[in-house]
């Protein structure tokens, strides 16, 4: 299994949640990989005309994964080392979940679970009611799969065949530390979507999973359902313990930057 | 009382006549109305969906739409938008700065049979208590097509707290405007603030009223937020005694807001029919609701009676 570790990434996450004491850093290191695949090679976005008509939609249904999605909007130009240095201060633009009224490139304003992804049904539906080819991106928890409204979304995207969606589960194991009967690729199956199984922190595997989406106005939605690690790539962190929104003594800090060095 | 088909017949109509107008309007429906709306449905192709029994979903998706660009509407029964979706309503929409419209059928105990799991009476408190949010109670078809008209690009989430039963009077449509309250009878000693079908029962009061020695004031509120303050202000100020009827609890309702918009008005006693603080658990028609909870022109006189006959202003002989 190749795995891609964007450590550089990872240790700008652990700064801005050191710096602004604050903040979930497995739950971003979780996703940090697919966020930036995305934005790196699949998104047409623009940092110049985040509002462009035509861009490419990313929705983090998880708002509280926000730090990755941060870096990553960061190193795409639409964020300042400024604005991620002020991260959870009084007059900055970047909390705890993103306030897209804020914060440039932000879709949606998340941080309740269950939300984003219905959001992103009804965008799906008005790019298609309007004409347009936009792709949508909206990434979930495992977690939030315990919401009701994941799987009334789940329901109406298929029946509404928005094949513009892509849905990405963060399939992390949270769900299974209480509901262990958790197959989620069954589940998504049985409602109807076209569901793919990679590993979640695989650029290989992520991309070759994005690149089999045929995108269309009307078509069967597809999830791709990413095995990952809460945590990845800093084995103190990894699993599902204290760290979920604890913050690094200063010490834990460095030790954290030299694994990631 | 204007027929129970009337409101939602015209609710049917100004959609059509609407969305043929603009192509940005889209509608989703919770599997009611469905036939009305066939319609608009087939004048409007694309931009109608009877999405099915998930209304918090239904909300979430119609911000989805706001997002694009374009105008939702959602309708279902009250209580599944505003109490079973409200956090929809507060985080996908007003947190969003997005806007749309709701639009609700079952009017506080209008589903009298159906008990409270198809009642709504705290859908003012709870819209009032987010930014970003404005309410119509339209209770005559031409108030509704206005007010639809008038707000639906408004930006805001706007709900459209719409009656099975109207009040009767008959508006001009250019009369009609949001956020501007009605006038009907000039009267020098007691403000009757009616919203909803209860104008017809404040109407009905007002000869017997007078009969009393009560001239009456009636103000008539379409729109319940923003509200009409300077309506209220200037007919209270005038004559020092007001009375709020309204299908709503106290908490949250008309009549709290009235008590502010009427703060340093010297000598003003107030007086408040409203929905008691309980599920109403009893059956029977919409009438037989309204007469056993007071709304009623009998209710009205006695209520009047009841709260104002001893008041201080009275004995001190400064009604004039």
């Amino acid at each position: 299994m190749m795995t891609m570790m964007n450590n550089d990434l990872r240790r700008k996450i652990i700064d801005v949640v050191y710096r602004g004491k604050d903040g979930h850093i497995p739950s971003a290191f979780s996703i940090v990989d697919i966020v930036a695949l995305l934005y790196r090679e699949y998104l047409k976005v623009d940092p110049r005309h985040p509002q462009d008509p035509n861009r490419d939609y990313f929705i983090l249904s998880k708002g509280h994964g926000c730090v990755a999605l941060y870096v990553v909007l960061a190193e795409r130009g639409f964020l300042s080392q400024r604005d991620l240095d002020a991260f959870c201060t009084s007059g900055g633009i970047l909390g705890e979940h993103p306030d897209c009224t804020k914060v440039p490139g932000v879709e949606a304003s998340t941080g309740s679970l269950g939300h984003g992804f219905p959001f992103t049904v009804g965008l799906a539906l008005g790019l298609r009611i309007l004409g347009m080819t936009n792709r949508i991106f909206v990434l979930v928890g495992d977690g939030e799969c315990h919401e009701g409204t994941v799987w009334e979304a789940a329901n109406v995207a298929n029946n509404l065949q928005l094949g513009n969606l892509c849905v990405i589960v963060d399939w992390n194991g949270s769900a299974a530390q209480l509901m262990p009967r958790d197959d989620l690729p069954a589940k998504w199956r049985a409602f109807g979507w076209k569901t793919q199984v990679v590993d979640g922190h695989s650029a290989p595997e992520l991309g070759a999973a994005f690149d089999r989406i045929v995108f269309q106005p009307a078509g069967t939605p597809t999830v791709v359902i990413a095995r990952t690690v809460k945590g990845k790539g800093v084995p103190m962190l990894e699993g599902h313990g204290v760290w979920h929104h604890r913050i690094p003594t200063a010490e834990e800090h460095q030790q954290m930057r030299e694994v990631l060095a | 009382m204007g027929g129970p088909n009337v409101m939602r017949q015209q609710f049917a109509n100004t959609l059509l006549q609407v969305g043929q107008e603009d192509p940005r309007l889209v509608v989703l429906v919770g599997d009611i109305s469905h036939f009305i709306l066939q319609p608009f449905a087939q004048a409007c192709p694309g931009r109608y969906y009877n999405v099915g029994i998930c209304e918090p979903t239904i909300l979430s998706m119609a911000a989805g739409l706001a997002k694009t660009g374009l105008s939702p509407v959602v309708h279902t029964i009250a209580p599944f938008i505003v109490e079973r979706s409200f956090e929809q309503i507060k985080l996908d929409f007003c947190y969003q700065q997005l806007g749309g419209t709701l639009i609700t059928i079952g009017s506080a105990f209008d589903y009298s049979n159906l008990g409270c799991t198809h009642h709504c009476y705290d859908d003012f408190a709870l819209l009032k208590s987010l930014p970003n949010t404005q309410i119509v109670y339209p209770a005559s078809p031409e108030e509704f097509d206005a007010l639809f008209r008038q707000t639906y690009r408004s930006g805001k989430v706007t709900l459209v707290r719409m009656p099975s039963h109207t009040h009767g009077q008959m508006f001009r449509h250019d009369d009609i405007r949001f956020g501007t309250g009605v006038r009907l009878t000039d009267g020098s000693d007691l403000t009757l603030i009616a919203i909803g079908p209860q104008l017809r029962h404040a109407l009905a009061a007002r000869d017997a009223l007078g009969e009393r020695g009560w001239q009456t004031d009636i103000l008539y509120l379409h729109t319940i937020h923003p509200i009409d303050t300077e309506l209220i202000r200037t007919s209270v100020r005038k004559t020092r005694h007001v009375l709020v009827i309204e299908e709503h609890t106290w908490t949250g309702g008309v009549g709290s807001e009235v008590l502010r918009a009427t703060r340093g008005i010297p000598r003003v006693q107030h007086a408040f029919l409203h929905l008691p603080e309980a599920f109403i658990r009893d059956y029977g028609s919409y009438e037989e609701h309204c007469e056993r909870l007071g709304f009623s022109r009998h209710g009205i006189i006695k209520t009047v009676e009841r709260e104002f006959r001893a008041s201080p202003a009275l004995v001190a002989g400064s009604r004039t």
